[in-house]
């Protein structure tokens, strides 16, 4: 018996060990899994860009492009993100939304922007994107609603315009998990305070919000968890951290972005 | 790892042949092509429960073909569902995965060429005890019964 057991401990053992030091290697290097994924990633963003950018016009108004470039850049700046790989496009929707796409590409609404009561409450919105864009999440989002085939088949064409308009609304009308929305929540109050930008706003916009859960308009809320519950948490978390905070552009430039965007609604 | 040994009686013809093909049970499922790690398993529970009371060594062969089979399964399933979780959920391909495949496949290698060596050897009555397992059989299966 003692004998079997030895035997069976040492079977075990030589499993788990070859199973450990072949983990030593990089497989995913070897193999270019990585530029794999990248390429279909690529592929993915230009895909549902392009359907994107048929529903609705792109807003080309340079006070708001410089706004919104202005409040990117120094969110990546200041956190290291590659601010080559994020891709902004303004669409000129009344909807309260913004997403993100693969491959870096960030969507927001005029309607967030216009709706917005201050600066800090659109970068909040933003970082919260930028966290989805910086944790992966956009993929494995996809990977999990429509499944891995369809995503490589999209990628090869071979998918019908139906699937890929499916997929499309499921980026941008549908949450995450709650799991993965609370990650994203957490990484953009840390983007933010590395920022120098307040992220109580942005708590305070999703209170706000929680009272107009119902008002179809306010995409961005209606699709994302209990706002309240999510509000909460972030204040909590803010509470950890403590920093003088600067606005990234100027009062008046912001006041003029959102006046002109008012005029052209 | 594959011992030789001689057995307490020399088994007869039908015997050998029964014997044998318990092992060959599970080489059945991987011959067409059944990518599902159960089947394996299966093929030789029934065999086994249909020869539970056939003579000793049958019934000996029947157990250590059984049992190989089980740590296989165990194996062969981590390996599945990983990959399923990698094909229709958000898990990706990692070096860990890759690792486990390799490790799973070289086993799953030694195990069918094990198999069918003993298959082999049984058919020509010979008894072939293989290492851990044979002592496990030797312990669950007893001639008294």
């Amino acid at each position: 018996m003692k004998k079997a057991v030895f035997q069976g401990i040492l079977i075990v053992t030589l499993f788990f060990g070859t199973w450990y030091l072949l983990a030593q290697i990089k497989w995913v290097t070897i193999f270019n899994i990585q530029k794999k994924t990248e390429n279909t990633e690529q592929k993915l963003g230009e895909i549902f860009w392009d359907v994107f950018k048929k529903t609705g016009k792109e807003n080309t108004n340079k006070n708001v492009k410089n706004t919104i470039d202005s409040i990117v850049n120094h969110i990546c700046e200041t956190n290291g993100i590659n601010i080559a790989k994020i891709k902004i496009h303004v669409l000129e929707k009344d909807d309260i939304n913004a997403f993100a796409l693969p491959n870096g590409h960030l969507i927001v609404f005029t309607g967030l922007i216009s709706q917005s009561a201050n600066q800090e409450e659109l970068a909040g919105v933003i970082c919260h994107e930028l966290a989805h864009i910086e944790l992966n999440h956009v993929m494995k989002k996809l990977i999990q609603e429509i499944g891995f085939t369809v995503v490589g088949s999209i990628t090869s064409g071979s998918e019908g315009a139906t699937i890929i308009k499916e997929a499309t609304k499921l980026l941008s009308s549908s949450a995450y998990d709650r799991k993965l929305e609370k990650e994203a929540d957490i990484k953009a109050v840390d983007l933010m305070v590395e920022a120098n930008i307040n992220p109580k706003p942005f708590a305070d916009f999703l209170y706000k919000m929680s009272d107009k859960e119902t008002i179809k308009q306010f995409t961005w809320i209606s699709t994302h968890p209990d706002s309240k519950e999510r509000g909460n948490y972030i204040l909590s978390y803010c509470k950890t951290k403590s920093k003088q905070y600067r606005q990234v552009v100027t009062a008046e430039g912001w006041f003029k972005m959102q006046q002109e965007l008012k005029k052209s609604e | 790892m594959i011992q030789s040994n001689n057995f307490r009686y020399s088994p007869g013809e039908h015997e050998a042949e029964t014997a044998s093909s318990s092992y060959l049970m599970s080489l059945i499922a991987i011959i067409v092509g059944a990518p599902l790690p159960i089947l394996n398993l299966l093929a030789t529970i029934i065999f086994y429960l249909s020869n539970r009371k056939s003579t000793y060594f049958v019934r000996w062969h029947c157990t250590q073909a059984l049992l190989s089979q089980l740590s296989m399964l165990i194996i062969n399933s981590f390996g599945f569902w990983w990959t399923v979780s990698i094909v229709f959920t958000a898990e990706t391909i990692s070096n860990e995965y890759i690792a486990y495949m390799i490790s799973a496949i070289a086993f799953n290698i030694v195990e069918f060429i094990a198999t069918l060596y003993t298959a082999v050897q049984t058919r020509k009555g010979k008894h072939i005890e293989w290492w851990f397992y044979g002592g496990l059989t030797n312990i669950l299966c007893k001639e008294s019964r």
